[in-house]
């Protein structure tokens, strides 16, 4: 699993064929009658100072991922590695200590902030909990960060509710600054503001990497805000992740055709479109039920253009959306693996008929 | 649906809203001018609190009241002043003329009913059709809207539905009835951009096939840029700028525009930093004085840098103190024909002094584009 972000020395943070299934539970005695399978065996590594975008629709279990990475749900199996050592595994205070290095930002400002305690509390609670200060160096600690986010320092005795939508989102930024991270997973963290207000936040996160050397793994749904942000991209579908690369080289050089629609699909701020859009037929499948092997293969043009020019036998006819698809069998029979792609070095991609 | 093209459909003239509540007075929307022709896709594009929302549903008379309050101007509608009809004559242009669709669409459906109860609701008020018939209207509306297997989806109840579909439904239910004008509120807002992408080519095949006129209110430029004929810009209560999508896209004139226009990271743009409007979205209870961009506006600051002392006040704001121009504090600026049919309302532009003050109105649809889907 030797990607770009892992190119200078050790990672931060390496996942190892990380999985979460939720069981889903019917009936009376509440037996457990299937699983939802919310991230299947993801694997990445992020390295110091560098950002790792996670894009994908709704429910495909990205937002899962940096969950679970930070044990705030339990993972199914895989494996979370920290400067080498297996997070999952610790216990106890040792555990206590690593929670510090890797901190989350949400998405949603309003929901992600106690309204009961002021900012000043918010900040200082995890400088308290962990020990780091006392009293009155917690205030100045807490000052200095609100400083550092763009806010005045006196806000500290403030509520949250004082505060605009940007602001609480620096609010929950410094917070997870507080200890001092050296990874942070930003769970969506501008989708919430308003257009003029991204920016500003974009901007203040990228700073901050640069000065503390913080990685982070950024995930949203705006693929132009995450390729302006991110090193390697990782565009997952179905809870697993289907094609990853250089930033740079996923958006200029998209080899699966989920990628390629999703890259497609992002309307362009400009009159005269230059882009071909594909439009994808159906919607993404539930969870609880994926399709057999490649998860893609129902709304899948490439399959559908491979097995007009395949021979009949290799061939199948599908239904999907109320329409009858012919595709490519092995698309239907065998799950692809991600494996390297004619490209850039590190570009690898899970599907039976790209290139 | 024999309205002369040349004449607008809607026709908003000077609207004034106010929320009057015991703590504060505000006025969200302060003289709007709007035109909107047949068949035309209008765009309404502000941030939060801009006043977009509450524009659109006063045009349907929809503004709670108490507290809220249209305090003037007009909102013609093929001829007639909607805000002088009675509340009995507003009801049969609701839904059947003009039909609205919302951000979320679990929430603007009723949980209990199937969702053929809800179309049919709206199909046997409006064109008195019996049951049976009504079923089939909406059945065929389902279809129109591509959703598979109409006949048994008209069964379903809303949570049975993603949200993909709920949006289709809510567009069938607006279309059952033929509209002459819908209003999209944030249509896509709640939905993955392979979903918009979907239901953003399903209302243009729909306008193309009945004609029909749209408002689209939206915060997303992308979606403003390939689906608007004209759009106008929105910022603390006030129009700032109606242009055609092309003539705004290529020369925005008011710095408002401008900056929200740099402001977004675009695919394929791999300049390292984003540039940012400095401040935050004012609170429409604390809207500032004069020019309501000012206290943000970088144009009229560096203009302050170089002009004579006498012109330029000082102005502490976001933490910072620095010097804007006099005139954008004390004047507010009303939109002004800048160039032949492209509005902005800007103090700071070479032409806003001897622009003349027509109000904006647009007969413009872009051309048929370059067939770029697959």
């Amino acid at each position: 699993m030797n990607t770009a972000g892992s190119t200078n020395g050790q990672p931060i943070v390496q996942v190892d064929d990380l999985r979460t299934h939720f069981p889903i539970r019917a009936g009376v005695f509440s037996r457990t009658v299937g699983y939802v399978k919310a991230v299947d065996g993801v694997s990445f590594s992020v390295g110091a100072g560098k950002t790792l975008g996670l894009v994908g629709e709704s429910g495909c279990g990205k937002t899962t991922v940096g969950r679970t990475m930070l044990r705030l749900i339990p993972a199914t199996s895989g494996s979370v590695k920290y400067k080498g050592s297996d997070f999952f595994a610790h216990r106890g205070e040792e555990l206590r200590k690593l929670r510090r290095s890797m901190q989350i930002i949400f998405q949603d400002p309003v929901s992600s902030l106690n309204p009961r305690m002021t900012v000043g509390n918010i900040i200082g609670e995890p400088i308290q909990v962990h020990g780091i200060a006392k009293a009155k160096a917690r205030q100045e600690l807490v000052a200095s960060l609100l400083s550092r986010v763009g806010l005045d320092p006196s806000f500290a005795s403030r509520y949250p509710h004082e505060f605009s939508g940007g602001q609480r989102q620096r609010i929950g930024i410094a917070r997870a600054l507080s200890l001092s991270p050296d990874f942070i997973v930003c769970d969506e963290p501008v989708s919430a503001l308003d257009v003029s207000i991204q920016s500003q936040i974009l901007n203040l996160l990228d700073d901050l990497q640069k000065e503390r050397n913080i990685a982070y793994l950024f995930i949203a749904h705006n693929l132009a805000v995450v390729e302006h942000f991110s090193d390697d991209v990782a565009v997952m579908y179905l809870g697993r992740i289907v094609e990853k690369a250089a930033s740079r080289e996923l958006y200029g050089n998209p080899k699966h055709p989920y990628t390629m629609a999703l890259l497609s699909a992002v309307p362009e701020p400009n009159p005269r479109p230059t882009r071909r859009r594909i439009v994808l037929g159906g919607e993404v499948p539930s969870p609880a039920n994926p399709p057999t092997g490649c998860p893609f293969h129902p709304r899948c043009i490439l399959t559908q253009q491979a097995a007009a020019e395949a021979d009949e036998n290799d061939t199948i006819q599908i239904m999907s959306g109320g329409a009858k698809l012919r595709v490519l069998q092995k698309c239907v029979a065998e799950t692809p693996p991600l494996e390297q792609k004619q490209g850039a070095d590190g570009h690898v991609a899970a599907c039976w008929v790209a290139k | 649906m024999s309205s002369d093209p040349q004449k607008p459909l809607l026709e908003i003239a000077n609207l004034n809203v106010a929320f009057e509540t015991s703590r504060a007075d505000i006025r969200p929307v302060r003289d709007v001018s709007l035109s909107i022709y047949p068949g035309q896709t209008v765009a309404l594009v502000g941030e939060s609190g801009c006043g977009k929302s509450v524009t659109s549903l006063s045009i349907l008379r929809l503004i709670p009241s108490p507290p809220g309050k249209v305090l003037g101007g007009s909102i013609k509608f093929d001829g007639r002043d909607l805000l002088t009809l009675s509340e009995k004559e507003m009801r049969s242009v609701r839904g059947k003329e003009i039909a609205m669709i919302f951000q979320e669409p679990m929430t603007s459906l009723n949980p209990v009913y199937t969702i053929g109860d809800q179309i049919v609701e709206a199909v046997r008020l409006h064109q008195g059709v019996g049951t049976r018939e009504a079923y089939e209207i909406a059945e065929e509306s389902l279809h129109d809207v591509g959703i598979a297997d109409p006949h048994r989806r008209i069964k379903a109840y809303p949570h049975e539905l993603s949200g993909g579909m709920r949006q289709r439904v809510m567009i069938a239910m607006a279309l059952s009835c033929k509209p002459r004008l819908l209003i999209a509120d944030e249509p896509t807002t709640a939905l993955d951009v392979t979903i918009q992408a979907q239901i953003l080519e399903l209302l243009r095949d729909l306008q193309q096939e009945t004609g029909m006129a749209i408002l689209l209110i939206t915060h997303d430029l992308g979606v403003v840029a390939e689906n608007a004929d004209v759009v106008n810009v929105m910022y603390a209560s006030r129009i700032v700028e109606t242009a055609s999508v092309e003539s705004l896209f290529d020369h925005p004139r008011h710095p408002y525009t401008d900056a929200l226009f740099r402001s977004i990271p675009r695919l394929g743009d791999e300049s390292a930093r984003l540039e940012t409007i400095p401040g935050t979205v004012p609170n429409p209870a604390r809207f500032p004085g004069g020019c309501k961009f000012h206290p943000r506006c970088a144009r009229t600051r560096s203009l302050a840098n170089s002009a004579p002392a006498n012109q330029t006040v000082e102005l502490t704001a976001v933490a910072e103190t620095f010097r804007v121009m006099k005139r954008c504090q004390e004047e507010e600026p009303l939109p002004r024909e800048l160039v032949p049919l492209h509005w902005a309302a800007c103090h700071q532009t070479a032409e806003y002094d001897a622009a003349s003050k027509t109000v904006p109105a647009l007969d413009y649809r872009r051309p048929a584009p370059i067939e770029v889907a697959e």
